[in-house]
């Protein structure tokens, strides 16, 4: 219809009965509009006075005529409740303003209660140009409406339940390399939601070494359709580092080939960090329990061994032998009791070490200890000439047992003394640093040095001696170590044999 | 009680001086031997046994104890294999150590040249059984 036919309609008010009369009239027309399944209606603004087309009649289920022709009473009875106020609104907002007139409203049907329908229409000046009718149309949009609610409400469950879940969904398009990002993960990575991404820029934002990991996997999936199922760490936008769950699936097209990648990408920060946390108790935990059950072992062989000989020298006691003999096996049977005592102070120590609970941490400077421990040796240190040489300023103090690292000090240092080379003076080196989290010291000699080939699981054991030397006990290494294991921390040799020996202590 | 062959030439390598000195009274009270060498640490033994002009002295039985300085009981083995076939007889060797560890126990039984293992202390009858078997 044109504007101008339109507006010739308009200005020839043929009463209420007239567009009823054309619509019958033109069978064609008629017919045509029926088909489109379109409802026709008509109202008096003045008295209200309202025509149903049949198509309209037909749509709530009645037949033409049923239906009251006053719109009073349309509003009143046919009208859902809660749509009756908008659609009184725009009517009069129409009238005032022209503003378009096109709602959404639920009318009820005759048999099938409330249904969904779209209403249109437009007023019309009589031959004055005062407003005096309103034409419209109304289409079942029901089934439309419905879907449509639905989809919000399940829009609304997902977007919930992802914010919930802390989760997003993406897409890439390979053969574009498009990448589609939800809501959620512009979230994740904080980012302002107006930037569209691309996959360099989104492996960015992964830490080093998590960046190759990623990197691989998004390339095994295009090229291998291999799905997977990381746990990354990303530094955000505003550089949060957090934990990420980055799942990618391929889907393949029939050539095999994978067309789209489709993932999730979901914060798991706090779980992992729950998660990285029962870990570490559970090492430590582990830890424990290897040392005591490495102790269990210490104490049942050297304590067999003293009371083997024990058992040995009482047999031999027993039998047919001279008093000269007598006064020999019991000479032996004392020193027995004396190692046995020894051994017995050194486990001690040990036990000690592992089961003192309040082990008081505090400041400790490492300089001033070690200049106390060289104060100990300083008969040993003038008698063997040596050159000592320290350096903690990158590291100057650690909170630590104070007892502790006095006495790493000094059986490093009287190990290096005892172990030296005889055809040299002895020239120690200690020094710390600090390298991320933890606290090292190395302290080197260039001593005898140990056969690491030969002897590396046992440089650290109790009772462990190397070289004939008539005062190696073996016990310094192994109270050195448990000090050290048992405030988390872990010692390392190097050694070259006529070379030197160099320890590398992570303290904390 | 089992009655031994006499006069076998035994070796101890044990750094345990009071284990040697009970080793050594136990075998000259059964008359097992009246020969009897000692070394502290294995490259003693080794080095005993690798000289030539030593080679009408060699034991015929030796007991080896596992922990020793400079070289431990596993190195002599190591050694042992090695210059074995350079030595005039045939030589029994028993490992025996105080340690009751499992490990240790099967690795001992995994070297072909040690006859058996045996744990610390050793028995007066073991001991003779050890000198029969070696016969």
């Amino acid at each position: 219809m044109s504007e101008e036919k339109d507006t010739a309609f308009g200005m020839f008010p043929i009463g209420l009965q007239a567009l009823n009369q054309h619509y019958f009239a033109n069978k064609q027309l008629h017919n045509l509009i029926e088909s489109t399944n379109t409802g026709l209606w008509e109202r008096n603004i003045e008295d209200q006075q309202a025509w149903w087309s049949p198509k309209f009649c037909e749509l709530l289920g009645y037949d033409y005529g049923a239906l009251d022709t006053s719109y009073t009473s349309f509003i009143d009875k046919l009208v859902h409740p809660e749509d009756k106020k908008p659609l009184v609104d725009a009517y009069q907002n129409h009238l005032k303003t022209q503003s378009p007139y096109k709602m959404e409203v639920r009318l009820l049907t005759k048999e099938q209660g409330y249904r969904w329908f779209e209403t249109s229409g437009k007023a019309w000046p009589d031959e004055n140009g005062k407003l005096s009718r309103m034409i419209g149309a109304v289409v079942d949009i029901d089934q439309k409406k419905r879907n449509e609610i639905k989809l919000k409400r399940n829009e609304f469950l997902l977007n919930e339940t992802n914010k919930i879940a802390n989760v997003g969904g993406w897409e890439l398009d390979v053969v574009n390399m498009e990448l589609t990002w939800s809501k959620e993960i512009y979230e994740i990575y904080e980012l302002p939601a107006n930037i569209s991404p691309d996959v360099d820029s989104a492996i960015s934002f992964f830490e080093p070494g998590y960046r190759e990991i990623i990197s691989a996997a998004v390339s095994d999936a295009i090229k291998f359709c291999k799905p997977y199922d990381l746990e990354l760490q990303i530094r955000t936008a505003r550089g949060n580092v957090i934990w990420v769950r980055t799942k990618g699936i391929p889907i393949i097209d029939s050539n095999g080939e994978c067309i789209t990648l489709r993932g999730i990408f979901q914060n798991i920060n706090e779980n992992k960090l729950k998660e990285l946390n029962l870990q570490k108790s559970l090492d430590l935990l582990g830890d424990h329990n290897r040392r005591l059950q490495n102790f269990a072992h210490i104490v049942s062989h050297n304590l067999r061994s003293h009371s083997g000989n024990l058992q040995f020298m009482v047999n031999i006691f027993a039998e047919n032998i001279s008093a000269a003999e007598k006064d020999e096996v019991f000479g032996n049977i004392r020193s027995i009791s004396e190692s046995l005592a020894t051994t017995i102070d050194h486990l001690n120590e040990i036990v000690k070490i592992q089961t003192e609970i309040s082990k008081e941490l505090k400041p400790v400077d490492f300089e001033s200890v070690f200049k106390s421990t060289q104060n100990v040796l300083d008969s040993n240190i003038r008698r063997t000439r040596a050159m000592i040489c320290y350096d903690f300023s990158s590291c100057p103090t650690i909170n630590y047992v104070p007892a502790y690292l006095e006495s790493i000090f000094l059986n490093l240092l009287s190990n290096s003394l005892k172990y030296r080379h005889p055809d040299r003076n002895p020239k120690i080196i200690c020094e710390t640093y600090f390298d991320k989290e933890h606290t090292y010291m190395t302290f080197e000699d260039n001593g005898l040095g140990i056969d690491l080939e030969k002897h590396k699981d046992k440089v650290f054991g109790m009772y462990r001696t190397f070289h004939q030397n008539t005062n190696a006990k073996g016990i310094g290494l192994f109270i050195t170590r448990n000090q050290i294991e048992s405030l988390g921390g872990s010692i390392q040799i190097e050694s070259t044999v006529n070379v030197g020996t160099k320890f590398t202590l992570k303290l904390t | 009680m089992m009655t031994a062959t006499p006069f076998k030439t035994v070796c101890v390598i044990d750094d345990d001086k009071i284990y040697i000195y009970g080793l050594k009274k136990l075998i000259t009270i059964k008359e097992l031997s009246p020969n009897l060498m000692e070394f502290y640490n294995g490259k003693e033994a080794i080095d005993f046994l690798i000289n030539p002009e030593n080679q009408n002295q060699l034991p015929d039985i030796i007991f080896l104890d596992i922990n020793m300085p400079v070289m431990d009981g596993w190195g002599f083995m190591e050694s042992f294999v090695k210059i074995k076939p350079q030595l005039s007889k045939k030589i029994t060797i028993y490992m025996v150590s105080s340690s009751i560890n499992q490990d240790d126990i099967n690795r001992a039984k995994g070297i072909s040249d040690v006859t058996d293992y045996v744990i610390k202390p050793i028995s007066q009858d073991t001991l003779v059984e050890l000198f029969n078997v070696a016969a």
